[in-house]
């Protein structure tokens, strides 16, 4: 299969800083695609650069087939961290001015206005002004936006982001809709486990850098088994001291150990000091591995 | 070209719904009448307080007949005109006889009834007032400066009183002196033409709404429609900069189609405003004296003409300043300059109105900025400017326009996504000077 997105040694700076450093990567056509990072890592910056609203330094970069991704613009698009809505519009003008700009008549786009604004489950609110919508719904109604032209591409910056679980679901179930209709996708995320369950692949950038990059069972094969989840009877207290602990992940009620050593050996120490009601072996979740990239000094 | 009139009509549509539009439209002309209405109205008729001043007459010519005077004045109708016909406040005059004081005891004593506000002036009429060769002066004292209604009343009542005496004293029929110092009357008319059908049409005697009221009309109609709809760009811009608005929409177009898309938008709308407007003057200009025919086709071509290059033109700045700016605030402070470009042509306009023909006149309708409100104002007088000059101002400002929006269209490109801080004049001119 075709890659949607390739990007080929991109770099870009902000004067002077490095923003971008010499980043390869490639999107397969019809798969989900994260992009994790901390802030200011270069997340936006390369999908701004994908989207042609900021120009690499150098490097190339390939969408939908095009090394011209302004060519390509018609057919990707785009849904910004900061949700852009006119709030004098109403919701009907709003959709169909960014659905014109992508191409496509009037006619098509009134239906997919019509069936988009059904599935976020907002019907009737299309001659609502946007100003009079609540924070989730102005950020579903920016969903429908990017959606409603049919992209071949489309690429979302933090889409689920303040999001009630309930939206959060209706957005998720709109983007694997929007995957079986043979688009592909590209999300950033700060929520790992979205980005693990939701994504074929996965990328990460660090410092401008490209750091992980393949499926979620790949990337956890590179740190190996080497963690545990633990339920005692002492909680956390219980791992305090204990030579063959890397560094604890506490979640109050379990413990996400990384170990230095044997599981079984630390299992039988673990059992003196206590009553061990969980115990499993497992590999690193995104969530861990994450940290130990973007906070290498406090899992030494 | 699609993208760019997509976004024309979105903008065009925005705009005209917006609430500057609606008042630009409705309310700016219902002030203006009102405004013009009112000042009229209230002309003569808002002062009716009565103003006594004393006078001391060391000439003993003047008391009386000025007394006589000031009743006819006083109780005159209002009707007609003239210094005996009373618009205002009442004038009534006392009189006050030294007796023995020093002028400079007495003058004391009035400015103290003045300032017990028993008095509004006091008048001193020297002695050898009637003598032309004295050239001693009338003295008007008060405390009212800017009353200028009771002065200006007795330079004219007491003139023809002081005239009257000399005649009187010289032996001369003023009335006779009067008949015969008539001036002959010039009256200004246009040119003789030959009618179609040969015979020869007469002169038309100058109407000064025709020759200067039709053409400041047409000048300030360019200055209100481009004031109104240009700087409304920088507010969409604004808008847009800091909702994240522009980062989908430069997603889907280039910043150059986004930038032309508004302006043409605001080309519409600054059209649209004209032809009410026009319209509406027009209307009102026949109601009143038949003056709809003096705005040509021709003027009216050139009028809209001037108008589409000024929005491009005004429109690009704005929408650069727009671009550059991190909020509405930072914006006001960089419009100064670009506001004070399209105020100049509005302190220079009345010596073109003058001698439209002059050096200056020709000089200031050929700077860029300056042409499409004092050419056109031009354009409107008669006989109007040589053609190559029309054309060079078209082709000065045409020249104008192309630069300007290119370098706006850099620095919209830049500034559009810059968030944080407003960009300063330094680093616009280095986004302008990069590839």
């Amino acid at each position: 299969m075709p890659d949607a997105i390739a990007l080929r040694g991109v770099t870009k700076r902000f004067n002077g800083t490095v923003a971008v450093d010499n980043l390869s990567l490639a999107v397969p056509a019809g798969s989900i695609y994260g992009f994790i990072g901390p802030n200011g890592s270069g997340k936006t910056t390369t999908l701004r650069m994908i989207m042609h609203i900021l120009l690499p330094d150098c490097g190339e970069i390939e969408v939908l087939g095009s090394s011209d991704t302004r060519a390509a613009r018609d057919r990707v698009s785009y849904l910004p961290e900061e949700r852009g809505l006119y709030k004098k519009m109403t919701i009907r003008r709003l959709l169909r001015y960014y659905a014109r700009l992508k191409g496509g008549t009037r006619a098509q786009i009134d239906v997919a206005i019509e069936e988009w604004m059904q599935r976020m489950e907002l019907p009737g609110l299309l001659d609502r002004h946007v100003e009079t919508l609540s924070k989730g719904m102005s950020q579903k109604v920016q969903f429908v936006a990017a959606v409603v032209s049919n992209p071949r591409l489309l690429i979302l910056d933090e889409p689920f982001s303040g999001l009630d679980p309930v939206n959060a679901q209706v957005l998720k179930d709109a983007v694997l809709e929007i995957r079986r209709r043979g688009a592909t996708v590209v999300f950033s995320t700060h929520d790992m486990s979205t980005a693990e369950k939701m994504c074929d692949r996965i990328f990460m950038i660090f410092r401008g850098r490209k750091v992980l990059d393949g499926s979620l069972e790949s990337i956890q094969d590179q740190y190996g088994a080497d963690t545990v989840r633990v339920r005692t009877s002492q909680g956390v207290a219980a791992l305090s001291g204990m030579p063959d602990v890397e560094s604890v992940n506490d979640f109050g009620q379990m413990q996400e150990v990384r170990l230095k050593g044997d599981p079984q050996g630390f299992l039988a120490r673990l059992t003196e000091r206590g009553a061990v009601y969980h115990f499993e072996v497992t590999r690193p979740s995104l969530q861990d591995i994450f940290v130990r990239i973007a906070r290498p000094d406090t899992h030494a | 070209m699609r993208k760019t009139l997509i976004v024309a009509q979105s903008e065009f549509a925005t705009l005209v719904r917006s609430e500057a539009f609606i008042v630009s439209v409705i309310l700016m002309p219902v002030v203006m009448a009102s405004s013009f209405l009112l000042v009229r109205a209230t002309k003569d008729t808002t002062d009716y307080k009565d103003r006594t001043f004393a006078f001391v007459d060391y000439s003993g010519v003047i008391a009386e007949p000025l007394k006589a005077v000031s009743d006819m004045y006083n109780s005159s109708t209002g009707q007609g005109a003239g210094p005996l016909v009373r618009k205002g406040a009442r004038f009534i005059p006392t009189e006050v006889k030294p007796d023995g004081r020093s002028p400079d005891q007495l003058r004391l004593e009035l400015s103290e009834r003045i300032r017990r506000q028993e008095l509004f002036a006091f008048v001193e009429f020297p002695k050898e007032v009637v003598d032309p060769a004295s050239g001693a002066a009338i003295k008007y004292y008060s405390d009212h400066p800017s009353y200028s209604a009771l002065p200006q009343w007795l330079r004219a009542t007491v003139n023809a009183i002081v005239l009257n005496e000399r005649f009187r004293q010289a032996s001369v029929d003023r009335a006779l002196v009067v008949k015969l110092t008539k001036p002959a009357p010039i009256e200004e008319l246009g040119l003789v033409e030959r009618a179609r059908t040969g015979e020869l049409k007469e002169a038309q005697q100058v109407d000064a709404a025709r020759a200067y009221g039709i053409p400041v009309a047409v000048l300030m109609l360019m200055y209100i429609t481009v004031m109104s709809s240009a700087p409304q760009l920088l507010n969409s811009v604004i808008e847009e900069k800091m909702s994240r608005i522009s980062e989908v929409l430069i997603a889907s177009i280039t910043p150059f189609q986004l930038m032309m898309g508004k302006l043409m938008g605001g080309v519409g709308v600054s059209t649209l405003l004209a032809a009410i407007y026009i319209s509406g003057a027009l209307a009102v200009a026949q109601y009143w004296g038949g003056y709809a025919s003096a705005v040509t086709p021709a003027i009216l071509l050139w009028f809209f003409l001037f108008l589409v290059m000024s929005i491009f033109m005004f429109g690009s700045l704005f929408v650069a300043i727009g671009a550059a700016c991190n909020d509405l605030k930072d914006s006001q402070s960089m419009m100064t300059p670009v506001m004070v470009i399209v105020m100049l042509p509005m302190f220079t306009w009345a010596s073109v109105l003058r001698a439209p023909d002059g050096t200056m006149a020709t000089v200031l309708s050929l700077i860029p900025t300056a042409a499409p409100f004092l050419m056109m104002l031009r354009i409107s007088l008669q006989p109007g400017p040589p053609p190559w000059q029309i054309a060079a101002s078209v082709l000065v400002m045409a020249t104008t326009v192309v630069v300007i929006v290119w370098a706006a269209g850099k620095i919209f490109r830049t500034g559009l996504l810059m968030q944080g801080k407003s960009a300063t004049v330094g680093e616009m001119l280095r986004w302008v000077r990069e590839k």
